[in-house]
């Protein structure tokens, strides 16, 4: 409860005073001095993770970013505490562990989103075609060839199948811009949709239930869904720390400048989703051995692709960890603090929140605490 | 044979109709400020859903209005949403493109579980103007409703009465001037916000009507919004972003070809050829019929 508040109060005391006035004072009185008191909680730990972060930053700080000492002690701590859940989660909540196993593949998808629309600008609303087209490969795979296939057979075959599709979608639209963009990619979810409920083979609207689930352990399936998603994280933080997502970056602030230093934007645009749909295939297949059934409306329904974002925005777009914390948010809130709630009720909450967010704190939740966290030292960490 | 191209014919010019009235409203807003508002289809829902309201008794049973009433009524609530969206959220957030796109989807979405979580599931019909016509002494293998028929008249009324405002009035004419350039009507005194407004306005009436119609021809339903949405789109991009007289033609296009499409291969592939034709527009000809190219400021 103390740290709700505490993380509570680091987000608002960060919040803009865009409402001016009350607002105003309300920020001076009451939540300045918070987060000063804040601040003199948190400096001791942080001074004392400074040998640790020092430590890091030597060895790993070129390829993940330099910490603080107190972001140091923020990741060690989440870290920890999502590699021991299998213990305590289900002493804590009955379905909490579920939530994670959920939550790991949702911030594969966010993640996975981001490092191409995030990064480059060209915003996507149709990822959700992309793990679409590496669960039916599985399910189809499945039922149509034969239904004894190993895992490591179907799995790649899978991935590889969302990577095709995205470079599908990749090279006739890149050389489209904006708006035309994303909306060609709604199109493409819509046209997947449509696929599916007008050939029977595609499985209609029941779908597959030939993909048997990874396991029926709520632990091992949990670890089956975190280990690869810390994988993919790593993965991407380090190449979005490298030259790669500078690129991508530059793409998104001003194509022509890029192209005009000689950097063909094309080609690092075609990266980004060659890195986008690879990870996404991979979400793809979690999810069939999450649910063990593939159909339209858990794999492609354009909904779900809007899910993806609102995570991403949530936690911060073009950030690798704001999405990863974006989308445990989420999935938390929506399932563990809303959970006497409808359905219907339970989403209104979460876009809500998430019009918040886009309204007045554009670069995300979890970007935000992460600042604050490393002004907690006063620069000496 | 002939009958069947007798049934395309009508069938296709009254859902053309209510297409060309989606896609004018969508086109304006994007062409005017370079907002692209994917809670157009949400509007278009909340016309459906406001005239059912209305006019039958078992949403609210105290409330029922003669059809003939309460479609002025449920035009001036949609347009009214539009605005107020506009007001309360957009202008906020419209000098970026991204996050306007983002904010207006979400608000698309959380419209489906607004309507969920009031009038549940189920579809809602309603009517507004009963009874067919029967053209079967003339050859013709088909029952148009009347409702299809004024549908017809009334989205070429408000066209009408749109055209004139745009190209006849000074108001109007700001209207085309910011969406030629928006510094150049700035420097000829143009109010730029209130040019926004109105477009939004106008938008919103629009919306309003073509629910009205969707809603009584069909039903209302959650996920309504999404179908005008993608033939909006669709519809836009193949007559030019930002002219009126592209969405009008486009808009026949699409319809025709949507109706030619159910008569000849069946109702499940209904759209997928129209997705197909926008996919060869936006690589071949991404400037759409009756485009132009943007001024840069």
């Amino acid at each position: 409860m103390i740290s709700t508040i505490l993380l509570l109060g680091t987000i608002l005391s960060t919040v803009p005073g865009r409402l001016e006035g009350v607002a105003g004072s309300v920020r001076r009185n009451v939540l300045l001095p918070i987060g000063r008191g804040l601040d003199r909680l948190l400096a001791p730990i942080d001074r004392a993770m400074v040998p640790a972060a020092t430590a890091y930053n030597h060895r790993f700080g070129r390829y993940f970013g330099e910490m603080s000492g107190l972001q140091l002690a923020f990741v060690a701590a989440s870290l920890g505490a999502l590699l021991t859940a299998g213990a305590w989660a289900p002493l804590v909540l009955g379905g909490l562990l579920r939530t994670l196993a959920l939550a790991s593949i949702w911030a594969i998808f966010a993640m996975s989103w981001d490092i191409q629309s995030g990064y480059t600008g060209y915003i996507s609303f149709g990822h959700s075609a992309l793990s679409g087209a590496a669960g039916y490969t599985m399910a189809m795979l499945l039922a149509h060839v034969d239904p004894a296939l190993p895992l490591w057979i179907t799995a790649p075959l899978s991935v590889l199948a969302a990577l095709v599709l995205g470079l599908l979608i990749a090279l006739p639209t890149l050389r489209l811009e904006g708006p035309y963009f994303s909306l060609i990619t709604f199109v493409a979810v819509l046209l997947f949709y449509r696929l599916t409920t007008a050939f029977g083979w595609l499985g209609g609207i029941p779908g597959f239930s030939e993909p048997d689930v990874f396991t029926w352990n709520p632990v091992v399936r949990y670890y089956y869904m975190l280990v690869p998603m810390l994988l993919i994280a790593a993965a991407l933080t380090f190449l979005a720390r490298s030259n790669l997502g500078m690129i991508l970056v530059a793409i998104r602030e001003n194509e022509s400048a890029v192209s005009a230093a000689g950097i063909d934007p094309t080609k690092f645009k075609i990266w980004s989703f060659v890195l986008s749909s690879i990870p996404m295939g991979i979400g793809g297949v979690l999810l069939v051995g999450f649910t063990g059934n593939v159909d339209p409306n858990t794999f492609v329904v354009a909904d779900n692709s809007i899910e993806m974002i609102a995570m991403a925005v949530v936690g911060g777009m073009s950030s690798i960890l704001g999405p990863l914390g974006g989308a445990f948010f989420i999935e938390i809130f929506s399932h563990e603090v809303l959970h006497g709630f409808s359905t219907p009720v339970r989403y209104l909450f979460l876009w809500t929140l998430v019009l918040l967010v886009l309204v007045f704190a554009r670069d995300g939740l979890f970007r935000r605490i992460w600042h604050r966290l490393g002004d907690v030292g006063g620069g000496e960490g | 044979m002939l009958q069947e191209i007798g049934t395309l014919v009508l069938q296709g010019a009254m859902i053309s109709a209510i297409y060309a009235l989606i896609a004018i409203g969508f086109t304006m807003i994007f062409g005017v400020g370079g907002v692209l508002n994917l809670a157009h289809g949400a509007l278009i829902m909340a016309g459906a859903y406001v005239f059912g309201i209305l006019v039958t008794e078992t949403t609210v049973d105290w409330l029922v209005i003669h059809p003939a009433v309460a479609f002025p009524i449920t035009v001036v609530v949609v347009a009214l949403l539009s605005w107020g969206l506009y007001q309360g959220l957009v202008r906020w957030i419209e000098e970026n493109v991204v996050i306007t796109f983002l904010a207006t989807v979400v608000v698309a979405v959380a419209s489906t579980e607004l309507v969920i979580l009031l009038f549940g599931q189920s579809p809602m019909t309603m009517t507004l103007i009963s009874g067919a016509v029967n053209l079967e002494p003339y050859g013709i293998n088909a029952r148009p409703r009347y409702v299809q028929f004024v549908g017809f008249v009334v989205s070429w009324i408000a066209i009408g009465l749109l055209w004139y405002y745009v190209q006849e009035t000074d108001d109007g004419r700001s209207i085309l001037a910011a969406s030629m350039s928006e510094r150049g009507a700035r420097l000829t005194g143009v109010d730029l916000h209130s040019v926004h407004s109105k477009t939004w306005l106008i938008a919103g009436a629009l919306a309003g009507i073509a629910g009205v119609f969707l809603g009584t021809t069909g039903s209302a339903t959650p996920l309504m919004w999404l179908n005008p949405l993608a033939l909006a789109f669709i519809i836009v991009v193949i007559g030019g972003i930002g002219s009126i007289k592209g969405s009008v033609v486009a808009a026949y296009f699409i319809g025709y070809l949507e109706q030619f499409t159910v008569t000849f291969a069946g109702q499940g592939f209904r759209g997928i050829l129209s997705l197909v034709v926008l996919v060869i527009f936006l690589l071949y000809l991404p400037q759409g019929l009756y485009g132009r190219e943007y001024v840069h400021d």
